[in-house]
């Protein structure tokens, strides 16, 4: 296995598509865009799970779908798929509209969060289904299976029954088999949720390294913003139906639009605006300078663009409190602050120096380009 | 523009999940109406009719036959059949207790054995319910019949008189019946002692001091969905029981099933039949009623009612 | 000390009751190997039961009607149960209570109504139409609709067992409806199909009462002509035709259940 760290610098960078493991076909390496327009559905009479989604994804993105559960991410990866069908709107991937296909019609694949594998066949059989029934002739299908299993690091494992695999095989195998039809767009349905932490963070780098290895469009759902920042080209993030916001990992953590997506993203020093002079602006936390030109009710402070010194220190941007908790973490610790009646969270690196205790008297600093302004 | 779409789109989609109800249910729901509503339907309505010359229905619709099935004939009133009711009634609820008194340790001794072992001894009770019921009673023939091992004990015993079987007689139907439906009883029990939660047990020996105190607050209550469940499964197909009482019950042992049979053969009166047999169903889902009514209020819900 | 005597007491009644539940069945084979036609007593063993047997017509015919009885009712209840139960599992969400109360009714109907109900109805039709005299049609009909629910409720159940991502699967991996009912439906089935089959082969074996009331003058099955044979006077030959029934439904039950051992093992 290639060394976890090397393969998440690589996704940082964008990785034009190469290669392919999955035969030698060039052409359909431009791998497909997806374009949503005014996507609507509704369960029932009252329940909206889409309320006009408008989305672009890009040919050979790994695209996100982030949010709580029942924001309708999963209507949306189904819609794609076409397991269920839009009440309004229209789909278009790779250029063809394909809103009134039925998914057996679609070049489009899931990984399924429960695998979905058939218990009555043997993970041959399992790897050669979508194949089978678009009438690949045994030969070739012995040998593309062959070959994703090779990708996977499984070859040994075709023989055996569905039952006698781990989870993590399952999920392993769950992934070859839609990549084996060699989709437009591969949906994965929160692949990893069902393993323990340890297989997860492996497996999501091998998600990646497949993914940038195939250079296939993935649409990937989670309600883990952990795993969608490790994992996502772009991330779009949902709440009760609508976008929030689209953009990059960086993007969605350090400058989130609005209250919601900064809560999801782990945001907890939000602070409404009392009172705005120009750039300075009054808080709960204190008075704060901000750069020219940012508008919103809400402040965001990042925990960690927070200096900590010790003892009150008089200045722009410094807030003086007091220390009611500190968590240690070894290569970090996080640190509870109280300001007149609110508190406040610092992260600070564990460089070797001291480590403020609670109860100790400080001042926060945060510089005005750190400071991120936001919406309700 | 974009609403209708929808509409019409959402509406397509359901005329099209109908057809396929409609597909795959339609042929198994309209044969069950077809040869199985219609046809008690029209045994209900014969009960209103008049008895013709050959036992057929006849009209103008009366209700001649409920009387008949209460006793009056035209030479006045005799209690036969109401005799044979209560019979039925009684023989039902015998049979039930002392099925339940056999299955109940029965269903315990199984759920307390070796792992491996318990399918097969389930196996053991189940697998003579499904010889054919006639051959099964003609077994008990078989025993009680004169001068058998049995039939020579109840003798020598001065419970029968010399020379007689022990059947044909209301014993022999008590003993047909709760050898036939004993299984009935002993499955759902068992499920139930398997799901027994035995911490409540344990909690309970430590806070009666008497078994029987524990038994009766912790083990019993966690039963009593397994036993409603059994109640049912074995009382309503007793209640209506025909081979058992027509062979080892005789004259003097028939029930209702074999008075509504009776109807329909020699000596034929089929709205006399229909009477008894919508008497039959009137039982029947009295009982299924009961029996969901208990069972939901005893938290068990669905799962008591098969 | 008092529990132990709890348990040997237990034990004891255990074999008590197995001894009750087989006796019946073990004394009429025993005696069908009697070389007297005494119900009494045991003089020796003989197969002359056996012998007469081969030559009863009667026998052979009961024989022959209640197998082609039960194989053409398993296979007709087979199909339609089989629909009924994924339309059931399919349209789960919808309000079916008029289909469940459908479906309970042949099983909760006690075995005498339905019976009577049955004859009556196609005495009605055969009067009005001259259809459905009494014969083979009729008890197949009367045991297709006893055996429709149990093929149901197996497939149904089998359905809700299996995770409903599954059926996506198949269509996002480009079935088509044909190809998801040829590759994935009826492979998945094929246990609970075989087991509903059985289960209808042998209530259609074990049935009396609704074939009896169903049946004509030429279609009499097995336990209609024992059902006979013993209102005419206990004969021994009956024994013999029941030990070969037990040994049947024996040789059945073995069977399925080391199909569906095996079926769980490899």
């Amino acid at each position: 296995m290639s060394d976890p760290q090397m393969v998440m610098d690589e996704s940082l960078q964008r990785v034009e598509p190469q290669e392919s493991a999955v035969g030698e076909r060039g052409e359909r390496l431009a791998a497909s865009s997806i374009e949503m327009k005014g996507l609507h559905k509704r369960f029932g009479n009252d329940a909206v799970a889409l309320n006009g989604v408008d989305l672009t994804i890009r040919a050979g993105e790994f695209f996100t779908l982030l949010g709580p559960s029942g924001c309708g991410k999963t209507t949306l990866l189904r819609i794609l798929a076409g397991l269920e069908e839009a009440d309004d709107g229209t789909l278009i991937i790779g250029g063809k509209d394909v809103t009134e296909e039925p998914p057996h019609r679609r070049s489009v694949n899931t990984v399924f969060q429960s695998y979905a594998l058939f218990p009555h066949l043997s993970v041959r059989e399992n790897l050669a289904f979508g194949l089978k029934m678009r009438g690949v002739g045994a030969q070739e299908r012995e040998a593309k299976v062959a070959e994703v299993a090779n990708l996977i690091q499984l070859g040994e494992l075709v023989d055996r029954r569905i039952d006698q695999l781990s989870g993590g095989q399952r999920q392993r195998i769950a992934l070859a088999r839609a990549l084996v039809c060699e989709p437009d767009v591969l949906l994965l349905d929160e692949p990893l949720s069902a393993l323990d932490a340890g297989l997860r963070s492996q497996l999501q780098v091998e998600l990646l390294r497949v993914q940038k290895r195939l250079g296939m469009t993935f649409v990937f759902v989670t309600h883990d913003q952990q795993e969608a920042m490790v994992m996502s080209d772009r991330i779009a993030v949902l709440n009760g139906g609508n976008i929030q916001q689209i953009g990059s990992p960086r993007e969605i953590y350090e400058t989130p639009i609005n209250v919601f997506v900064a809560r999801f993203m782990g945001h907890d020093n939000l602070y409404a605006i009392t009172e705005r002079e120009g750039c300075r602006v009054t808080t709960p936390v204190g008075t704060l300078e901000l750069e020219g030109g940012s508008e919103g009710e809400f402040v965001l402070i990042r925990p960690e663009t927070l200096d900590l010194k010790l003892g009150h220190v008089a200045g722009t941007n410094h807030l003086p409190g007091r220390i009611t908790e500190r968590l240690y973490r070894g290569s970090h610790a996080e640190y509870r602050i109280a300001i007149g009646a609110t508190s406040l969270q610092a992260t600070v690196n564990n460089r070797g120096h001291h480590l403020p205790d609670v109860g100790d008297e400080v001042t926060l600093v945060v510089s005005s380009e750190d400071l991120v302004t936001l919406s309700e | 523009m974009s609403k209708t779409t929808a509409v019409i789109g959402r509406r397509q989609a359901i005329v099209r999940e109908t057809r396929h109800l409609l597909f795959t249910v339609t042929p198994g729901a309209a044969w069950i109406f077809i040869f199985l509503v219609l046809p008690s339907a029209y045994l209900m309505s014969v009960a209103f009719m008049s008895n013709g010359p050959y036992g057929l229905p006849e009209m103008p619709l009366s209700l001649t036959s409920f009387q008949q099935l209460a006793g009056q004939g035209f030479l006045g009133w005799s209690p036969g059949n109401l005799l044979t009711l209560m019979r039925s009634l009684w023989q039902t609820v015998l049979s039930t207790v002392l099925v339940v008194l056999v299955a109940y340790p029965i269903a315990y001794y199984i759920s307390q054995a070796d792992i491996r072992w318990r399918p097969i001894m389930l196996l053991a009770v189940v697998v003579p319910s499904w010889t054919n019921q006639v051959i099964r009673t003609f077994g008990w023939m078989n025993l009680l019949a004169p001068g058998t091992p049995l039939a020579e004990l109840a003798e020598a015993m001065g419970m029968i008189a010399p020379n007689m079987g022990l059947y044909p007689s209301n014993f022999a139907v008590t003993l047909g019946l709760v050898y036939n439906f004993l299984p009935f009883m002993v499955l759902p029990l068992y499920a139930a002692f398997e799901k027994l939660n035995f911490a409540l047990v344990e909690a309970a020996r430590d806070l009666y001091a008497s078994p029987f105190k524990a038994f009766w607050h912790a083990v019993f209550p966690q039963t009593l969905p397994g036993l409603l469940a059994g109640v049912v499964l074995v009382a309503i197909p007793a209640f209506g029981m025909y081979v058992i009482p027509e062979l080892l019950g005789g004259g003097k042992g028939m029930m209702l099933g074999n008075l509504v049979a009776n109807q329909f053969a020699g000596s034929a009166n089929w709205p006399l039949g229909a009477a008894g047999a919508i008497l039959m169903l009137i039982a029947t889902f009295i009982g299924l009623y009961a029996m969901r009514r208990i069972g939901k209020r005893l938290g068990g819900g669905e799962e008591v009612v098969i | 000390m008092k529990r132990s005597i709890f348990k040997k007491g237990l034990r004891g009644f255990w074999w008590l009751t197995i001894g009750f539940l087989y006796l019946p069945l073990i004394v009429v084979m025993l005696f069908s190997f009697n070389a007297s036609n005494s119900a009494a007593s045991f003089t020796g063993i003989s197969l002359r039961w056996y012998r007469r047997l081969l030559g009863n017509d009667a026998i052979l015919s009961a024989l022959s009607n209640s197998l082609l009885l039960a194989v053409i009712s398993s296979l007709v209840a087979l199909v339609i149960g089989c629909l009924i139960g994924y339309g059931m599992y399919r349209h789960r969400h919808r309000k079916l209570g008029w289909l469940i109360v459908l479906i309970y009714l042949p099983i909760v109907l006690p075995d005498i109504v339905f019976g009577i109900s049955e004859m009556t109805f196609f005495v009605k039709i055969n009067e009005l139409t001259g259809l459905l005299s009494p014969g083979l049609s009729t008890m197949i009909i009367a045991h297709v609709t006893f055996q429709i629910p149990f093929v149901a409720l197996i497939v149904y159940s089998r359905f809700v067992g299996l995770d409903p991502s599954l059926f996506e699967a198949a269509k996002d991996l480009y079935a088509t409806p044909r190809q998801r009912v040829q590759f994935f439906m009826l492979p998945t089935l094929k246990p609970a199909l075989i087991s509903a089959f059985f289960l209808s082969f042998t209530l259609s074996l074990d049935d009396f009462v609704i074939s009896f009331f169903t049946s004509g003058p030429e279609s009499a099955t097995l336990p209609i002509y024992i059902w006979s044979a013993i209102r005419k006077g206990v004969t021994p030959e009956i024994n013999a035709i029941a030990t070969l029934m037990m040994m049947a439904v024996a040789i059945a039950a073995i069977a399925s259940l080391w199909l569906s051992r095996r079926r769980t093992v490899s």
